[in-house]
């Protein structure tokens, strides 16, 4: 019976750690805006990784075109005539420790490529989001802020 | 008690489980009426216009000069076969936010000449035993005041002469060269500004007012990237990993020569010259270079740029500067050390380069 009690215990005290680092890295969910203004990005989790897709265009359609913006940059030729809106661009990102979520990559639907990056909370309404070519030195960050329903 | 144990391993699994919400339409209206929700947060204009091209983290190149003579005054003439060098950036980005990009780079520039001189040519004697060597330090600061106005502030410290490595020239003869630009940025396409420029690039020290304009069309096929008088182009984009260039550049520096011998004052071919050991030449070489650049991706983030064009001489003229520098611009009538008359020739340069995200 003892034993039974410890094993009861340690595996709780499991849970607790892991229910911990999963409310630790859940932080990151929610709607986020670039530097630029020109787009909000909605965070999410998938499984056990983190996710962000394009959910409101500021220039929602193509001015030559008039039609819905899509990813007409992508080196893919079958991925061109995809619609922005709903594109995944922040992919498979692991909650490392602390304030900072790694593993991922991020795509520039502007030049259509796509860069190692690395995301880090610098308080609760701001992430750093730097893309980089192999290593963190050589690239750029770009400050998201965070948003929430308008208040009345 | 076992099936206990088993509901305490696996129900926390389902518990926290994540639903996929991609799996749903999705109603984007709800994401248009937001707000920041930290309440001082400022959104900041960006440094780039869409399609600008792209900006070089390294760049190693190598720029070629074709045939061309030298003729200095009254002293004699030198022929060059062609004259080439290394050319060698590095920019890496220091801070990185959207309310300020600074970024530090190294440059390094040689330049090598091949032919022939007369005895009595000192400086094509000099030039093709020592060449011309720049290193050089930069800082590029931008700082976005808010969505529309901007600072762009780049400054740099160059070491140019006829030394190398082994005799190397002494650091009080480092040049300075900044500017600052006032620019407003109109949309995401257009940016422009205007500012004051202190600069070598004529070849001798300057003060000059500056106009940045970065444009690109709606249609996205064409642009242009200007910082007048540095440089200006016009820009054919093929696609993102490829464009097109065809304007001019404005290249030039100050160059500590280590020349013996004896100059004339004060202008070529005037009968009053007098003839007097030069103390302290700063050769003051500014060229225009009109040309075509073509520039592609050849795989992922590493791009390859050629170069071709013509090379214009503006100055290759010679001043007595003992100590520290000083100012002519335009409209200054001190007279050189010696007034040289350099030919034209056309030029090329490639470069491989790693670009900016």
């Amino acid at each position: 019976m003892k034993n039974l009690l410890l094993l009861v215990l340690s595996t709780f005290t499991l849970f607790a750690h892991s229910i911990s680092a999963q409310d630790q890295g859940d932080r990151i969910i929610g709607i986020w805006e670039p530097s630029n203004g020109k787009a909000r990005v909605k965070i999410e989790k998938i499984g056990t990784r983190y996710y962000g897709k394009i959910v409101w265009l500021k220039e929602p359609n193509d001015p030559e075109t008039g039609k819905p913006k899509v990813d007409k940059n992508n080196s893919d030729a079958n991925l061109q005539t995809v619609p922005l809106k709903g594109y995944r661009l922040l992919k498979d990102f692991n909650f490392k420790s602390g304030n900072e979520w790694d593993g991922g990559t991020i795509y520039d639907p502007e030049n259509g490529s796509t860069y190692d990056c690395v995301i880090t909370m610098k308080d609760n309404n701001t992430l750093d989001i730097r893309g980089f070519i192999g290593i963190s030195a050589f690239g750029r960050t770009d400050v998201w802020k965070r948003l929430q329903t308008q208040k009345k | 008690m076992r099936n206990w144990l088993l509901l305490l391993v696996f129900v926390p699994g389902f518990l926290f489980a994540q639903p996929d919400s991609t799996a749903a339409a999705e109603d984007y209206s709800q994401y248009e009426n937001l707000d920041f929700a930290d309440e001082g947060a400022k959104r900041y204009c960006t440094s780039k216009v869409l399609d600008l091209s792209p900006q070089k983290l390294i760049s190693v190149g190598f720029d070629f000069q074709g045939p061309y003579e030298l003729e200095e005054a009254g002293k004699g003439k030198t022929n060059f076969d062609y004259s080439s060098g290394e050319r060698l950036q590095f920019n890496i980005p220091v801070i990185s936010k959207n309310s300020v990009i600074v970024q530090a780079g190294l440059n390094y520039a040689a330049q090598r000449y091949s032919g022939t001189a007369d005895s009595k040519a000192v400086l094509g004697r000099n030039l093709l035993e020592n060449g011309l060597t720049t290193i050089g330090l930069n800082l590029t600061v931008f700082k976005p005041l808010n969505e529309k106005r901007f600072l762009l502030f780049q400054g740099s410290s160059d070491l140019n002469g006829d030394y190398s490595f082994n005799k190397f020239l002494n650091l009080k003869f480092l040049k300075y060269s900044a500017a600052l630009v006032y620019g407003w940025k109109m949309h995401e396409r257009l940016m422009y500004g205007f500012g004051l420029s202190r600069t070598y690039r004529v070849g001798e020290m300057n003060y000059i007012p500056v106009f940045l304009y970065n444009y690109t069309a709606p249609n996205r096929k064409w642009g242009a990237e200007v910082l007048f008088p540095a440089r200006a182009h016009y820009r054919r984009t093929f696609s993102s990993r490829s464009l097109l260039l065809l304007g001019y550049e404005l290249e030039g520096q100050s160059y500590r020569m280590n020349i013996d011998g004896n100059f004339s004052y004060p202008n070529f071919g005037n009968p009053l010259t007098v003839v007097a050991p030069i103390n302290g030449a700063e050769l003051r070489r500014g060229e225009l270079r009109i040309r075509a650049v073509f520039e592609r991706s050849i795989k992922n983030f590493i791009w390859i740029s050629a170069q071709a064009g013509f090379r214009y001489n503006y100055s290759f003229n010679v001043d007595e500067v003992p100590n520290g520098d000083f100012f002519r611009g335009f409209f200054g009538d001190q007279t050189y050390g010696m007034e040289n008359f350099l030919g034209n020739t056309f030029y090329s340069m490639v470069s491989i380069n790693l670009v900016s995200p």
